[in-house]
């Protein structure tokens, strides 16, 4: 016992501090070296990209007119007097109006009601993620059979219940009505994802919370509006985002849907267009860039207003 | 513990090490003018379509030593990847498809290799009369594997309810015909015209306006439809107003060409399509599994404005990217795939076996008239006399450079006049507008 009392000091001695160990070996490069691959191809895949992508928007890159030139302002000049493109702004803003609203509210319907067990629940997640994990096209095809204006499943079956004489078009026609149609196919798809992200949320919510209001008379409304709602805020705010990048970069849905009619062109859609038909990438790299720019601010304006930091 | 360390950093150096050449790999352009190895080269093809039958396959290997590895990918996809791979000069494939539309802007680019000197261009030519659509400043950048060109189908059974036995040779008679079948109710709507804002609904307009006796552009890429005579202007207004005037379904606003040939022509729901795909008959109509019109659609000689108009052309052509690997032996396989032995065993002559899917018909003459003389044609006779004789490209001095940028402009304001947002006026004049800014160069 009395050698084991003496031995420790003896022990620490022996032990250089960690501040001398590290002096005689120069700085600890592991966690340097271990995060070097992401970093070489994040820097390298997203990044360069980006500012190359960023650069060259003050540029005329025309494969068609060569050479490349400094053009200062003119692609921004030229995407903004283009009424194809101001058009597909304004539908962009509608896919987003439509997309966001509608994938928050049935998301947070969606997560209300999984948010309790109950049989099959496990069933009902598997079968509710699987239009998000469909590739859009695949969605665009599949939605055709539905709105297809002479021999589709909606004309079928309200023409079958007698409620229309004659098949209604709805996609191509009314803008409104091609980009409603168009989004609720993007709605089905990115709906599963926000309900996961909101159900996450309200599965932190303790539920003492709601026993409590429950005691002070709140009822299941005044207690959702009141309780859960507020504490939701943060993943409501996650699924919004995702909404928005999503609906922002429409591009399958309403290219498979609507084709090229400037009914339901997008951005992403243009831009296309401008870079990869046109061969201007110049323009395309301005177009992208404005679409980066508005999605940040969009996020941001989503962010400062619905975010509120929430601890339990 | 100081051993795990050393052992880590190693692992993590060559991790970064790694890492940072795959980055700079994958940074670096390929080869530029490629290798003349034929034997022993691993060749990669790009194309639409689904690979030929693996013995198809094997015996080329065997024959040339050449390998081929194949990549399926859909047309846009297809097209981007030309233009991404072409424009940062990296490597794609060894021999990918020309759409007879981009030909002009792929050989303004110098994306694609002359083939004049690769292959027997000359003698190609007479057997295949579509080669002059893959032409761009003299020289050939792709060769035909698939002839597809414009024909009229009709619904001879439908025509026939409606008390027509002899078919209309001219644009009106055909509109009258088409007017009776839908007073007399056989059908609600006769015709099928792609209205969707995509490629189809062009190639329909440069077909009737064809018909009508017209061109699209001039040699310099001048409008020739701006004049409310002029042939293209009358096939615009003749579009709209049968949509306007109940002769197409009004669905038809977001019915694609393909999509409209699959679900009105073969089932019966319309009795014509003015601007179909040559081979639609033997591949689609008279499949049971895809009709309900077996038997009952044939091919029309081209109504025309006084007589028979012409057929236009839009084939898919094979050629080699600037930056292939192996040019030499693209071009080995170019021959082989466009030979007419396999041609004809594509088409599915000599057995199942030996068929490539979704082939639609041989480009080659020879090919057509060995199918035809087995009777594995349907309508073979008159199929090869049109690719003959009436097949015409669709902009005689070659496709413009800027033939997407033009097409678009043409689809979304047909589709426009036929919504009803635009007139039939305006629509051309938009359409005008942007094909004398982009022969300008504005």
């Amino acid at each position: 016992m009395t050698g084991t009392t003496d031995l420790r000091p003896t022990v620490r001695d022996a032990t250089p501090p960690s501040s001398d160990r590290r002096r005689r070996r120069g700085p600890d490069l592991l966690p340097y070296l271990l995060v070097t691959p992401l970093a070489v191809f994040i820097i390298g895949l997203a990044l360069v990209p980006a500012g190359l992508a960023l650069v060259q928007s003050f540029y005329r890159v025309q494969e068609l007119n060569p050479p490349v030139r400094f053009a200062g302002l003119d692609n921004f000049r030229r995407l903004f007097s283009d009424d194809a493109v101001l058009a597909s702004m304004g539908n962009t803003m509608l896919y987003v109006l439509f997309g966001v609203a509608l994938s928050t509210l049935l998301g947070i319907v969606m997560a209300m009601t999984l948010r309790h067990p109950f049989r099959g629940r496990s069933v009902l997640i598997a079968i509710m993620v699987l239009p998000w994990a469909l590739p859009g096209v695949v969605e665009g095809i599949v939605w055709t059979g539905i709105w297809d204006s002479n021999s589709g499943l909606l004309n079928s079956v309200l023409s079958s219940l007698h409620l229309i004489s004659d098949y209604h078009v709805f996609l191509g026609n009314n803008r409104l009505l091609t980009i409603l149609a168009i989004e609720l196919v993007q709605v089905w798809q990115i709906t599963p994802l926000s309900t996961l992200l909101i159900l996450a949320a309200l599965q932190n919510v303790p539920g003492d919370l709601h026993e409590a209001a429950q005691l002070d008379g709140c009822s299941p409304w005044a207690s959702f509006r009141r309780v859960t709602l507020p504490l939701i805020r943060p993943g409501i705010t996650i699924a919004m985002v995702q909404a928005l990048i999503q609906t922002l970069n429409v591009f399958d849905q309403p290219y498979v849907l609507n084709g090229s009619a400037s009914t339901g062109t997008s951005l992403t859609m243009q831009t296309y267009f401008i870079s990869f038909q046109n061969l201007d990438f110049g323009e395309g790299y301005a177009l992208s860039l404005v679409l980066t720019i508005t999605t940040l601010v969009i996020s941001l304006g989503i962010v400062k207003l619905v975010y509120r930091p929430v601890e339990f | 513990m100081v051993h795990m360390r050393s052992y880590a950093r190693g692992i993590a150096a060559v991790i970064a090490t790694t890492s940072l050449a795959l980055a700079t790999g994958c940074s670096t352009g390929g080869p530029s003018g490629g290798s003349d190895k034929t034997r022993g080269a691993t060749i990669t093809v790009a194309l639409g379509s689904e690979p030929p039958p693996k013995a198809s396959l094997a015996a080329f290997t065997k024959k040339t030593g050449i390998k081929v590895k194949w990549v399926t990918l859909d047309w846009d996809s297809l097209q981007t990847k030309i233009s991404a791979a072409a424009s940062s000069k990296t490597f794609f494939a060894d021999a990918t498809d020309v759409d007879w539309s981009r030909v002009g802007q792929l050989g303004k680019l110098g994306w694609f290799q002359p083939l004049n000197s690769k292959l027997k261009t000359k003698a190609m030519g007479k057997d295949m009369p579509q080669l002059t659509s893959f032409t761009s400043g003299g020289n050939v950048v792709g060769i035909p594997y698939d002839a597809s060109f414009m024909v009229t189908t009709v619904n001879k059974k439908l025509f026939g309810e409606a008390g027509i036995r002899r078919m209309p040779t001219t644009l009106a008679d055909y509109t009258k015909d088409l007017q009776a079948i839908k007073q007399k109710g056989v059908v609600k709507y006769p015709l099928n015209i792609p209205f969707a804002a995509a490629e189809g609904l062009s190639t329909y307009w440069y077909q009737t306006t064809g018909a009508m006796g017209g061109t699209i552009l001039d040699g310099k890429g001048k409008p020739q439809f701006e004049s409310p005579s002029s042939p293209g202007y009358q096939a615009a207004q003749w579009m709209v107003d049968a949509l306007k005037k109940g002769l197409v379904p009004p669905g038809n606003i977001n019915v694609s060409d393909s999509q409209g040939q699959q679900t009105l022509m073969a089932k019966g729901q319309v009795a014509s399509t003015f601007s179909d795909y040559s081979g639609n008959v033997g591949t689609l109509y008279d499949v049971p599994d895809s009709s309900s019109v077996v038997h009952q659609v044939a091919y029309l000689t081209t109504p025309g404005a006084s007589g028979t108009g012409p057929n236009l052309s839009n084939p898919d052509g094979i050629g080699i990217p600037t930056e292939a690997k192996y040019p030499a032996a693209a071009a080995k396989f170019i021959e082989w795939f466009t030979s007419a032995r396999n041609q004809v065993d594509f088409a599915g002559v000599n057995g199942p076996a030996k068929v490539l899917k979704n082939y639609n018909m041989p480009s080659r003459v020879s090919a057509l008239a060995v199918m035809t003389a087995k009777g594995k044609l349907v309508d073979g006779q008159q199929l090869t006399l049109m690719l003959k004789h009436s097949s015409r490209p669709v902009f005689p001095e070659g496709a413009p450079s800027w033939y997407p940028e033009f097409s678009r402009s043409v689809y979304t304001n047909l589709h426009a006049a036929a919504s009803g947002s635009k007139s039939v006026a305006d629509a051309v004049k938009a359409m005008a507008d942007s094909a004398n800014s982009l022969s300008s160069g504005s």
